[in-house]
């Protein structure tokens, strides 16, 4: 345990130095301050579209950094030796995986976490809200995009125990993509009348492998107010349970490759 | 091996484990909240909005930039006429970027006029779909007035009917801060319709101050024509209500001498002949001489969803639908009175699509609203019909609380397809007052009785 | 003594569509006794890392055994007593030297402020301790390597190319640390392809060519056999056919003439003659065999078209 934790540690201390993860980070946090300004620009805008925006933004900035800051995870280990120098000393392999991963998810939440301070700030400053529950609402949110990002990390992760960088950050991002996509896809198939049996069973079958990012995108609720939602903590409970199902999942797949790969 | 001692059993089975958690949790309960709670309610998923291979195509890249791309193309298309293709490509774009409002627009104003037959009479099929990209344009779009008066001006222009509605969202519109004045005079003119002149008037006396206000801050030509057009309207409004007998009514004083007083029967009848398979002519007499008459006629099943008289629930359907019903039929015309008589002719012969006629049974009707009138109409019927009568068929029961003209039949497919025994027997139906005459109004040597109406009748 | 390595057979093989199977390491039968410095010599691409990585169980081997402190290859208490120092590693270039030790430590468990100063005061890093890995020159981060590899007091230590890329005065100061291993009773495994290091400091040696171990054994006996020289001037063409029938090497210099001949040669016999045939002796040099001859004539008699080029 203390190996995991001293590997995460290090891992979140890398991450937060890497210069491509702070431009990406810091163009994000500069939109999210901006974004008000933007708005006014178009008579149209108010809370609703700055609110969609600024949740937007917090979602995108996080997708593309958990998928740079993994998918260059392993293979720089592996090409600056610290690998050799870490498995050499009484480290298990899942150990070192797994230590990657959780310092790379952590990296994130701080990160994930500067966007959630920044927006909350820009809407006190800028758009005067005082009010603590539009705060508690708005960042409902970003909290579950950081278990997206953390899945989507796991598969990152997995892909790099056997797929160049480069092809991983398309991969990786290809499966987000089909992933956020996927619901709102199976929906339209499942309602449409004209579908016909075997598709439906395939997208079935597909609905329960496929990582469902999502699941959550739970922000239209908060962007458009008024709606009751039903059961949401079960529903945010469910979510998150999911999530930790598909990312050990990932994980130990990712173990199993990874005991067997020559580094 | 070096690291892994554990035996790969247990590892396996603890993915399946999860792997089986992860399968359930998603398929037993998350997708379906989602779907109930998170999904976009604009939606893809209402019935039948996209076809699975349309939503793909969505898929494909950035959703406003596609938007956008796909909006050019559109244009394209509506230069050649291709309508069929617009449609889709309008649904996606305002899928893919809600907050495209010209699009919404374009597309209300596309769906709801665009569609017609070989003579031009609109396929008032789409219009609920029409309206339920309005109201969906409305909930993506809450802040800005333009789609609220867009959808109004649907309900006041196109529908013609129900101007409770088009005063419903005239209202919703004001309420955005960020609407044209000049396009606020328009509620004063949907309550007008409503058969609320009063409160017409109220609104226009509320813009008027407000453009006295404004007077005050932007002397400039548009504020100056906005603050001149309410004045005059203001004037016409006021002579009218005192000219309609409104005031007198509304002090309970008799209404003689007034131009209301007595009503004036319009003395309706009609005559419609199937005069070949899905062709029928309307004959028949209106006693109103000036120009502007319209009575409504339409030909629609019996058993049509959302069917009411001389029309449908406009507004039923939330759900933008780009394949209106195919099985039914509904057609909707207007008669033009021209020296006390109309004949008109409908040929739905050439627009299979449009009138399928798959119903077993037609609703044939005439309707007649005076609150449609134009003002020098008014002028005798006034506002809510209370000038304007029928020995047979005044009616105050197809619009509740409103007199209108209105006259039903039913018709057989066979009938309408010239099918069977109609095959040479000609189908006819006309009201009992019906009188066939040879003798020909469209002359202009003709001498024409001409009732009088003003006050006393004749 | 008992060994610290021991391999039988030990057998790395990768397949490549273009040349079939190649054996990166054939056959390996390695013995390193404990309390020695080992030297592990070969060309670049000769196996050597690739041996290391197998001793480590970083890689896996296709066939043979290997046994590391008289456990199996990969057994994770064997990681306890071992270290590994890879060629030119990168470090977490964020960090400062006590925290890579605190890192590397905490590895271990090992959380222990003393220790971790006293090795960086050992390596000469004591007063550097505020400087990150990125403001390290690179005897530097060989030097905290070196420190960080010492944290769990290993037995054995695994060094690959140990002074590879360093100026002279880095390439002694880790000489001295690990000729200091061997005083404090450490197995140290050197890998290198730079002879002149090794010969100063290993006991035992073996040299690997296209995966193949073609000399192992005590330095003292493989540099067995050193010629002698002498130069001479005026020697007659009489003198010159005798000693050719010596067994000697004639050649021509600008100076005279060179004579190279067996250590087992007398050489003043051959003084005697020169004299005789009315010449003069410029010099006479023993010559000691060098572990690069060595190497070079191993090498070199092994030609390398067995089997393609390795990685």
């Amino acid at each position: 345990m203390k190996a995991i934790v001293a590997i995460a540690g290090t891992t979140v201390g890398e991450a937060i130095r890497r210069k491509v993860l702070l431009i990406i980070l810091l163009v994000g946090l500069l939109v999210l301050f901006i974004a008000p300004g933007l708005g006014t620009l178009s008579a149209r805008s108010e809370t609703t579209v700055l609110r969609g925006m600024m949740l937007g933004i917090i979602q995108l900035t996080s997708a593309v950094i958990a998928i740079v800051l993994t998918v260059y995870m392993l293979p720089n280990e592996v090409e600056r030796r610290t690998i050799y120098t870490i498995l050499s000393k009484p480290v298990q392999r899942w150990q070192f995986l797994v230590g990657k991963y959780l310092g790379a998810i952590a990296a994130l939440a701080l990160m994930m976490a500067l966007m959630g301070l920044v927006m909350v700030i820009t809407f006190w400053l800028q758009q005067g809200v005082r009010d603590v529950s539009v705060f508690a609402d708005l960042l409902k949110a970003p909290v579950m995009y950081f278990i997206q990002m953390s899945l989507l990390a796991a598969v990152a992760i997995f892909f790099s125990t056997f797929v160049s960088p480069l092809v991983n950050f398309f991969l990786s991002g290809g499966v987000y993509l089909l992933g956020s996509l996927f619901n709102p896809f199976f929906q339209t198939l499942q309602e449409n009348q004209s579908t016909s049996p075997v598709a439906k069973g395939l997208a079935t079958f597909v609905n329960m492998i496929l990582p469902n990012f999502a699941n959550y995108n739970v922000q239209n609720p908060i962007i458009n107010p008024g709606q009751t939602i039903q059961n949401e903590k079960l529903y945010y409970l469910s979510a998150a349970g999911y999530g930790i199902f598909y990312i050990v999942v990932l994980l130990v797949l990712g173990i199993l490759v990874f005991d067997r790969r020559e580094v | 091996m070096s690291t892994d001692r554990r035996k790969p059993g247990v590892l396996l089975t603890l993915l399946a484990v999860f792997f089986v958690g992860q399968a359930a949790l998603q398929g037993g309960y998350l997708f379906n909240a989602w779907k109930t709670n998170y999904a976009s309610k604009n939606s893809l998923s209402s019935s039948g909005g996209l076809s699975p291979d349309q939503f793909l195509f969505a898929l494909a890249g950035f959703r406003e930039m596609i938007a956008g791309i796909l909006w050019v193309r559109a244009d394209a298309f509506f230069d050649t006429g291709n309508y069929d293709a617009i449609l889709p490509i309008i649904r996606l774009v305002t899928l893919l970027d809600p907050h495209e409002i010209d699009v919404f627009a374009t597309g209300m104003w596309h769906i709801g006029y665009n569609f017609t037959d070989e003579e031009q009479r609109s396929d008032r099929r789409y219009i609920p779909s029409a309206l339920a990209l309005g109201k969906e344009g409305c909930r993506q779009n809450p802040n800005t007035y333009e789609l609220f008066f867009e959808t109004g001006w649907l309900w006041y222009h196109k529908i013609d009917d129900d101007y409770d509605q088009a005063v419903k969202w005239f209202t919703e519109a004001q309420k955005r801060p960020d609407m044209l004045p000049a396009r606020k005079n328009l509620l004063a003119m949907a309550y007008q319709r409503d058969g609320k002149p009063d409160e017409g008037l109220n609104t226009y006396m509320r813009l008027y101050k407000d453009a006295l206000e404004r007077m005050k801050q932007e002397d400039s030509f548009g504020t100056k024509q906005n603050r001149d057009t309410l004045e005059n309207n203001i004037d016409t409004t006021l002579v009218r209500l005192v000219q309609r007998g409104w005031m007198a009514e509304q002090e309970k004083k008799p209404l003689n001498g007034y131009d209301v007083d007595p009503p004036f029967d319009v003395g309706f009848s009609v005559k419609a002949t199937v005069v070949a398979a899905r062709k029928l002519q309307f004959e028949g007499t209106w006693n109103v001489l000036p120009v502007g008459t319209r009575i409504r006629v339409t030909l629609k099943d019996s058993n049509f969803p959302h069917g009411e008289p001389a029309g449908m629930d406009w507004d039923f359907s939330n759900d933008v639908n780009l394949d209106p019903p195919k099985e039914e039929t509904f057609m909707q015309d207007q008669l033009f009175v021209k020296n006390r008589r109309f004949n008109h002719k409908v040929d739905m012969s050439r627009d299979p699509t449009m009138y399928p006629f798959k119903s077993p049974e037609y609703d044939l009707e005439f309707y007649y609203n005076p609150r449609s009138a134009p003002p020098h109409i008014q002028d005798k019927f006034s506002w809510n019909g209370e000038g304007m009568t029928d020995k047979h068929f005044l009616n105050t029961d197809v619009r509740p609380g409103q007199r209108v003209i209105y006259w039903k039949c039913t018709l057989s497919r066979d009938e309408i397809l010239r099918a069977g025994k109609y095959q040479d027997q000609i189908p006819i139906r006309k009201t009992p007052n019906y009188v066939e005459s040879t003798r020909s109004y469209d002359k202009e040597n003709v001498i024409i009785d001409i009732p009088s109406l003003r006050a006393q009748g004749k | 003594m008992a060994a610290a390595i021991e391999t039988k057979q030990l057998t790395k093989s990768y397949r490549s569509r273009v040349v079939g199977t190649i054996n990166v390491v054939d056959h390996l039968d390695l013995h390193v006794e404990e309390g020695e410095i080992f030297g592990f010599l070969g060309p670049n691409g000769a196996g050597k890392t690739t041996t290391i990585k197998m001793l480590l169980g970083i890689i896996y081997p296709t066939s043979g055994e290997g046994y590391v402190l008289g456990k199996e290859i990969g057994d994770m208490d064997v990681h306890r007593q071992i270290s590994y120092l890879p060629e030119r590693p990168y470090y977490y270039e964020h960090m400062t030297g006590p925290e890579i030790l605190r890192f590397y430590g905490s590895l271990f468990g090992i959380n222990d402020r003393a220790k971790f100063s006293s090795l960086l005061e050992k390596v000469n890093l004591h007063r550097d301790v505020t400087k990150t890995i990125s403001q390290y020159s690179k005897g530097m981060q060989q030097r905290i390597g070196l420190a960080q590899s010492l944290i769990n007091d290993p037995k054995l230590l695994f060094l690959d190319e140990p002074t590879g890329g360093l100026d002279p005065i880095a390439h002694r100061e880790i000489r001295d640390l690990i000729l200091g291993f061997r005083d404090e009773g450490r197995t140290v495994f050197i890998s290198s392809h730079e002879l002149s290091e090794v010969e100063l400091i290993c006991d035992r040696v073996a040299i690997i060519n296209r995966g193949v171990i073609e000399q192992q054994g005590k330095l003292t006996e493989l540099l067995k056999g050193g010629r002698i020289e002498i130069t001479v001037d005026g020697v007659n063409e009489q003198f010159l056919r005798d000693m050719k029938i010596n067994d000697s090497n004639v050649r021509s210099l600008p100076i005279g003439i060179l004579l190279d001949m067996p250590e087992e040669a007398d050489p003043n016999a051959v003084i005697d003659s020169v004299r005789g045939s009315k010449g003069r002796v410029l010099s006479v040099v023993p010559r000691r065999k060098r572990l690069e001859d060595l190497f070079v004539e191993t090498v070199t008699n092994r030609p390398r078209s067995t089997g393609g080029d390795t990685k």
